[in-house]
């Protein structure tokens, strides 16, 4: 086999020598196909394999952790939550519309696959500075393909993240998390139960999108690729996913199928492969009998990604209720193969078999790497000059940076009440659904700190991690698990692979101290373009839970008159580094002090007072507070015409961030009550004043409250148009 | 004699569940769901056709769903003078069939609009009987072809004969629209001229119950069962 055919497939010679040598003789061409789409970083996490393993994925609640479609935690009595968060970012920044939709349309497979009914998506996304016209063009194209695949199939996205940051520029990112319902004594799991189980395909016909398309997420781009590797993009039928979710949620609940697996990453292969490992079998495919949408060769069906498709294993006498089922939701179906005892996994087409290899080689005897990594060196402290800065001159930086504005721009382009369970849209610190026909709620946010974990991985992440944790408490949601994202720019650098070990290491202490196992995730690598590599970007998805929806806190305002509170302990204004950035007061990353070490049993204890507190109804509303400091979370805390009237020694301590920092309104009648549990308790609180009626006040200097409302909640849609 | 009704369920429709608990909490009778290729409806006092996304929205919105086969029955439900209500993709369909006046087409910012939208009465009918005139009602959207279009002869027509149910208005407080999809005369919601049948694109059925942001949906169940 020549070697450009080989590093064509994004094999290195060394990794085809360990194949040739095993099985002994030379290639099918698609063989060698397979191996390049199941040994990318994107299938056998090659690279982070090594550090993925030291996480923690198990606690009492933890039904399925990482290795399935999804993870799945307990929910008491029957109920479990199927959850994982994952990229599309390279696809969406080639085909902005259907690159993310199709993201959408995958994750969602992800966790109807585990018999998990989806009742919510939310999402991370970040695109490079506004002012290009690429970048707007990707903004519109995500959000428009994001917000069209999950309002047609009808689940409710009920929040996420949307920054702007110039190392996105060239590689904007793309996380998408479902979290579904399923019944703990109804979970499906990828492993085949039986030997002589019929194979069958189910879903859309196969077409020539997305052929390479794992492989291609596993490379570095240069911008002429662009264009060339459009055709890789595959294309999301939202209807037809509806119509594959109902029919295969129907056969699930009918008791009519055994395992399943969705056909996402390098399609066919994957599913087949994944089914004979899990299950420590064998696979037998008739390629012939795949259902096609064009004349297609052996290695293009075996490649494909064409979407809304799912691979199952079913029990002989079941086939012709299946296809009953199936027919009435117009949904093709074919049988491809069956279950063998062989651990080999055979593709025949045209009587003739193409691929013949032992399952062992492909999954087991991926290959890991333990990559050579570099520790960022100790950062000197240094003291900046806030003379020059004037209170008027923040607030105006804040309103006119978009990362502070409303984004209903963006969240009105989703159908976030859909189902009729949504309690918290997107927009609040956590979205939040109810469990359908139970009082119990779910609660989840999406996060991530990439200027923290440059300036320090490991501390940076468990700020990151922190901060989804506070998203929940701020409103009564008890945090459970979590998926992650680790979106890197290229590993072969040792600098970037330090941020990658050292934020697992991060996401690791943080995860053990809360009590919040990983159970699912996704690893992004080479998020890199013309040598400009991304901030590290690892972005948490945190689940978390209340068993009574009576009692979860608002984050918005409740009532003229009532008292405001701060808890937690402000950084400093010299190691606030989104302040430095935001404020305009440093510029480089090598300029700024180091992060001040995070206590988590600190966050902990005043995370347990708002819990607490709002168990006790003496919380009206509360928001936690992170980027833009106090006075930034009092703004999103606006709703219906009121303001508030703040004292605090310095202004600029209102623009800090904060561990453990919560705001939180409460009635002066309370203010005795809750001032003395506080004490009680040891956790240090701070009066700064009350909500007022249309206005904005600090330290006695009035604002035009109107005037910063308006920038506030219309300007995010005049600067990105 | 308790209140019965039935929910259409075509492919696509993704707010068939949330309609059928809207019935079933708020009639407290019998709620039938019926899919798109039955041939017969059971003798029901009000037929939802529910919100999504029937046949994926391909050719038109709404198109597809209005020749399914049990769109006869609805019809004869309708000439029978019970009650019919369209809700988003229903009120879509509804003008497709021909039961209602008009049309809806994009949005003017040609975005799809998920948010609150507030609402008031404009002429009165059995479905908004129990609404007082100027009541500002709080209540969801969610579409991408929302925007209410006829003729002047038509809007003539729909006004001499009292036929506009709804239209969108501001909230009480500031930052809300006045028309939030550039329907003409921002109308959200029409019936037919013997007022049996409503097509209306704000979503009732998510905001009536205890944990809704509002409860104002309750209003026209609340109407048609008083």
């Amino acid at each position: 086999m020549n070697e450009e055919l080989i590093l064509q497939h994004g094999l290195t010679l060394d990794e085809f020598q360990v194949i040739r040598k095993y099985l002994n003789r030379d290639l099918s061409i698609e063989e060698l196909g397979i191996f390049s789409a199941m040994w990318n970083e994107h299938c056998c996490y090659k690279t982070s394999k090594k550090w993925l393993k030291k996480l923690p994925t198990d606690n009492e609640i933890v039904i399925q952790g990482p290795g399935e479609n999804a993870g799945v935690i307990d929910l008491q009595d029957n109920d479990g939550i199927a959850f994982k968060i994952e990229s599309h970012n390279h696809p969406s920044y080639i085909e902005p519309f259907n690159g993310s939709a199709t993201g959408v349309g995958g994750i969602l497979r992800d966790i109807f696959t585990m018999g998990a009914r989806p009742i919510a998506t939310l999402d991370s996304i970040r695109f490079g500075l506004i002012e290009t016209e690429k970048t707007k063009y990707l903004l519109n194209g995500v959000v428009h393909g994001i917000g069209h695949y999950g309002n047609c199939i009808g689940i409710p996205n009920i929040g996420g993240e949307c920054e702007f940051e110039s190392t996105y520029d060239f590689n904007n990112l793309v996380n998408a998390m479902a979290v579904g319902h399923v019944q703990k004594d109804k979970i499906f799991y990828s492993k085949p139960k039986s030997i002589g189980g019929l194979i069958v395909y189910i879903g859309s016909k196969t077409g020539k999108d997305g052929i390479h398309g794992a492989s291609m997420a596993s490379d570095v781009f240069s911008e002429e690729d662009e264009d060339e590797k459009r055709p890789s993009v595959q294309v999301g039928d939202p209807f037809m996913e509806k119509l594959l979710m109902e029919g295969c949620l129907e056969l699930m609940s009918s008791g009519l199928i055994e395992s399943m697996q969705d056909m996402g990453a390098a399609g066919i292969t994957s599913s087949s492969v994944e089914m004979a490992s899990k299950g420590n079998v064998g696979v037998y495919i008739n390629l012939d009998k795949v259902p096609l949408r064009q004349p297609l060769s052996a290695y293009e069906i075996l490649l494909s990604e064409s979407q809304e498709r799912m691979l199952a294993v079913i029990d002989k006498k079941n086939n012709h209720k299946v296809r009953e089922i199936l027919q009435k939701w117009q949904i093709d179906y074919e049988v491809i193969g069956e279950i063998t005892d062989t651990k080999r996994v055979v593709f025949e087409s045209n009587n003739k078999k193409v691929v013949d290899l032992p399952v062992e080689i492909i999954v087991d005897d991926a290959p890991e790497y333990d990559r050579e990594f570099y520790i960022p060196r100790k950062r000197k402290n240094k003291d900046f000059d806030f003379s020059k800065i004037k209170l008027e001159d923040m607030i105006i930086n804040l309103l006119t940076n978009l990362n502070y504005l409303d984004k209903s721009w963006v969240f009105d382009q989703y159908d976030s009440t859909v189902m009729g369970d949504t309690i918290r849209e997107p927009g609040q610190s956590s979205g939040i659904v109810k469990i359908h026909g139970t009082q119990k709620v779910i609660g989840a946010s999406t996060d991530c700190n990439p200027l923290y974990i440059r300036i320090n991985p490991y501390e940076g992440m468990k700020y990151t991690v922190a901060e989804s944790y506070r998203n929940l408490i701020a409103c009564n949601i008890n945090p459970l698990a979590i998926t992650n994202n680790l979106n890197f720019a290229s590993p072969l650098d040792p600098n970037i692979m330090g941020e990658l070990v050292l934020s697992i290491h991060g996401l690791k202490t943080a995860a053990v101290k809360f009590n919040t196992p990983i159970v699912s995730g996704n690893v992004s690598l080479y998020n890199q373009t013309n040598e400009i590599p991304i901030k590290p970007t690892p972005v948490i998805g945190m689940v978390g839970s209340n068993m009574d929806l009576n009692k979860i806190n608002t984050n918005k305002f409740c009532e003229i008159g009532n008292k405001i509170l701060i808890l937690g302990k402000q950084l400093t204004k010299n190691c606030s580094p989104y302040l430095l950035q935001d404020q305009k007061i440093a510029f480089n990353i090598c300029e700024f002090n180091d992060l001040e070490v995070l206590d988590l049993d600190f966050e902990k204890k005043i995370a347990n007072c708002v819990l607490e507190l709002s168990d006790l109804k003496c919380i009206m509303s509360c928001n936690d507070i992170s980027r833009g400091g106090i006075f930034s979370a009092l703004l999103k805390m606006q709703y219906k015409d009121m303001g508030f009237r703040v004292k605090v020694p310095d202004p600029i301590d209102l623009f800090c961030e904060y561990s453990a920092g919560y705001v939180i309104e409460i009635r002066s009648k309370d203010f005795e009550e809750v001032t003395s549990f506080l004490t009680k308790k040891g956790a240090e609180y701070l009066d700064i004043g009350e909500i007022i009626k249309e206005g904005i006040e600090i330290n006695s200097k009035k604002f035009d409250y109107f005037d910063i409302m308006n920038k506030y909640l219309n300007d995010f849609e005049k600067i990105i148009s | 004699m308790s209140f019965k009704s039935a929910v259409i369920t075509f492919p696509g429709s993704n707010c068939d569940r949330d309609a059928l608990c809207y019935l079933k909490d708020l009639t407290k009778g019998e709620v039938h769901n019926i899919w798109h290729e039955e041939t017969s409806l059971p003798k029901v006092d009000l037929v939802i056709l529910p919100g999504g996304f029937s046949f994926g929205d391909y050719l038109r919105s709404g198109a597809m769903a209005s020749k399914s086969k049990i769109i006869d029955e609805v019809v004869k439900h309708a000439n029978d003078n019970r009650y019919l209500l369209g809700i988003c993709n229903g009120f879509q369909i509804l003008t497709e069939i021909g039961l209602l006046e008009g049309a809806l087409i994009r949005n003017k910012k040609l975005k799809f609009l998920g948010k609150n939208c507030f609402i008031k009465k404009k002429f009165k009918n059995n479905f908004n009987l129990s609404i007082k005139d100027n009541q500002i009602l709080q209540i969801p959207v969610a579409h991408n072809e929302g925007n209410f279009y006829c003729d002047t002869e038509t809007l003539n027509l729909l006004k001499n004969n009292e036929q506009i149910a709804f239209e969108y208005c501001k909230g009480e407080f500031s930052n809300t629209e006045e028309n939030i999809n550039g329907s003409i005369e921002a109308i959200a919601g029409i019936t037919n001229k013997k007022k049996n049948v409503l097509g209306m694109m704000p979503h009732p059925e998510r905001a009536y119950s205890d944990f809704h942001q509002s409860q104002d949906g309750r209003f026209i169940i609340e109407s048609l069962i008083s």
